[in-house]
């Protein structure tokens, strides 16, 4: 009897081949704001994590009650020996992050935010467009993202500008370095950016960056540094990630806005989904109670409902994956970029599917309270 | 002749506490192989209630109800569709074939729901049409007949697997004169050969003697039970 079901369910849906079309674009859209709403969510919280995660060390000193990398407080310069002198340490660097003024060549001033990095570049940019991120170590030189170019006014390598009312010279462009609040990120060395940042003394810096040895615990090289090295804060890379997360997502307005729109965009998507499936039963009601009447089981009407959900479901989730993903990729080079990672996309997915189940549910059970006796009627 | 059907002391209120209404009252009926009855009555009679519990669509309040001797048990939806599946066809008003089936579509889903296998359903399905004069419409779709030739398709559906009862609810009543009366004799020759009681509801008084019996219902009550001029003739000619 079950031989029924695909035959039935599958001609239901292709029978009127513009409302199938429609549902289908339907479901893709609603998928599509759904996963777009959420891989906003993911964008950001790669953005605003992305230079702790590419700085490529195991630890990170800093001063106690430093909520997210973009507001470091001062630390005694010597701290980087200090860290290095402990026992599990490979190698330490220090790290100086500030906010300055950008004179733009047209005149206007905007905020930007200061990186200054030590010999190994490390926290810096991770991909070149043009130039050398080895360039930061000459004087007044610096690299930015090629995403602040028009920002910053400065378009091709050697362009020149102010920061700070003092000479600055592009030495070289990276490529993807978003930054998560509107001032662009400004690499340049220690010593460059002392000169640059007026709050910071020359012996100080924001940050220090450690490397562990191999075969070494990374929790028992963190807890030695905070007993060893006075009046710091010791964090693993991913707990420093997701502090600054936690920072930006949940204690500021706009990282609390971009959750409740990707809340919202998953809620609007899985109705608009619901609403669509629930509607499309209700189309061939009808149709369902002469089949109720011709000795048809509410099982294989069930099965004929739940068959038709997931293949539009499917369907619909697969054009709009593929409209994610063309999205996701035109998105790349923008400071607004849309990311998921394998997780949260089959994650997606397998939500979306559970509307359709849940939105079969409801056309199951205005199958169940169907009368027979309707086809008597007309 | 064989009992097929009987309907022992069947009556079906609606409404419940202080307002109900009996809509059918004590109705005694029994129906043999082959016999082709049809039922009238005034709107609001009680006919498709009655046609309704005898297609086991609808429960009675009292009574009984027996196909091929067995009590129909009107509590167990699962036991109800079976009996819908193997002993029942209907023929409604406006056919309600599925419009995204073609014709063949249509009668093959009836065939394999009943567990017919391929083979019979491709014969049964040939030879029906072919009866019905439809053959050449099998491959088209409910949208492309005229009504005539849905009700003729409507009536292969209802016959395909062999039920032992065909129920048809005014299947006249979309049709002009000519067609219907012609739709009628199709379904009474059909209903012959297959040897199945038909029940047929209709308010067309010029149908009736066509039928073996009139059976007549005014407010819930069977009023009148007549056998037609055919069905004595044949009883005539059998003595």
């Amino acid at each position: 009897m079950e031989s029924v079901v695909i035959p039935v369910s599958t001609k239901m849906l292709f029978h009127n081949r513009l409302r199938f079309a429609m549902t289908v674009v339907g479901i893709a859209i609603a998928f599509f704001l759904a996963a777009a709403q959420i891989g906003l969510l993911v964008g950001w919280v790669n953005t605003n994590s992305a230079i702790i995660k590419h700085a490529n060390v195991d630890l990170w000193v800093m001063a106690k009650e430093t909520r997210t990398l973009d507001y470091g407080t001062a630390i005694p310069r010597h701290r980087i020996q200090q860290v290095s002198s402990v026992e599990g340490v490979k190698w330490a660097e220090g790290m100086l992050v500030g906010w300055v003024n950008w004179q733009h060549p047209e005149g206007k001033r905007i905020t930007v935010e200061v990186i200054g990095l030590d010999e190994s570049n490390a926290g810096g940019p991770w991909a070149m467009g043009s130039g050398s991120v080895e360039s930061v170590h000459l004087p007044e030189t610096v690299v930015v993202d090629e995403l602040s170019k028009e920002a910053l006014g400065t378009l091709v390598v050697g362009d020149e500008a102010e920061m700070e009312g003092k000479r600055v010279i592009v030495g070289g462009f990276s490529q993807g370095v978003r930054t998560f609040t509107a001032a662009p990120f400004v690499f340049t060395s220690l010593e460059n950016a002392i000169e640059y940042i007026p709050y910071y003394r020359d012996d100080e810096i924001s940050y220090v960056l450690a490397r562990i040895e191999s075969n070494t615990d990374l929790i028992a090289v963190r807890d030695r540094i905070a007993a060893e090295v006075l009046d710091v804060e010791v964090l693993t890379t991913d707990k420093f990630a997701e502090r600054s997360v936690k920072y930006w997502m949940l204690e500021t307005g706009v990282g609390i806005t971009v959750i409740i729109t990707a809340v919202l965009g998953l809620l609007v998507g899985a109705v608009i989904m619901s609403q669509t499936l629930f509607a499309i039963t209700q189309d061939h009601i009808a149709n369902y109670a002469t089949l109720l009447a011709l000795g048809f089981h509410h099982k294989t009407l069930r099965q004929i409902v739940l068959a038709q959900s997931l293949s539009l479901g499917g369907l619909g989730i697969i054009v709009g994956l593929v409209l994610f993903v063309l999205a996701c990729k035109a998105s790349e080079r923008s400071p607004i970029p849309l990311e998921t990672t394998p997780l949260i996309s089959l994650g997606l997915i397998v939500f979306s599917l559970l509307c359709c189940i849940g939105a079969s549910w409801f056309s199951i059970r205005a199958i169940f309270k169907l009368d027979p006796v309707m086809v008597f009627h007309g | 002749m064989r009992r097929v059907l009987f309907c022992q002391e069947i009556s079906k209120d609606y409404g419940s506490g202080n307002i109900v209404e009996r809509v059918l009252k004590r109705v005694d009926l029994e129906f043999f192989e082959g016999q082709a009855s049809v039922l009238i009555g005034p709107s609001g009679s009680g006919k498709t209630t009655l046609l309704s519990i005898l297609g086991c669509l609808l429960a009675p309040s009292d009574g009984q109800l027996l196909i091929e001797n067995s009590v129909v048990n009107f509590s167990d939806k699962s036991s109800l569709t079976e009996v819908r599946r193997q002993k029942l066809g209907f023929i409604f008003q406006h056919a309600q074939l599925l419009p995204f089936l073609s014709i063949e579509g249509n009668l093959a889903l009836i065939g394999r729901n009943a567990g017919m296998s391929s083979e019979d359903i491709a014969q049964r399905l040939d030879s029906l049409l072919n009866r019905l004069e439809v053959f050449q419409m099998r491959k088209k779709f409910p949208n492309q007949l005229s009504g005539g030739q849905r009700q003729r398709v409507a009536i292969a559906r209802a016959l395909l697997h062999r039920p032992s009862i065909v129920l048809a609810d005014e299947p006249t009543a979309a049709l002009d004169w000519n067609t219907g009366r012609a739709v009628v004799e199709l379904l009474l020759e059909q209903a012959r050969i297959e040897k199945a009681v038909l029940v047929v509801v209709t308010h067309d008084t010029r149908m009736l003697p066509l039928f073996d019996r009139v059976l007549s219902i005014a407010d819930g009550i069977l009023t009148e039970q007549y056998q037609t001029a055919a069905i004595a003739t044949t009883l005539i000619t059998q003595s």
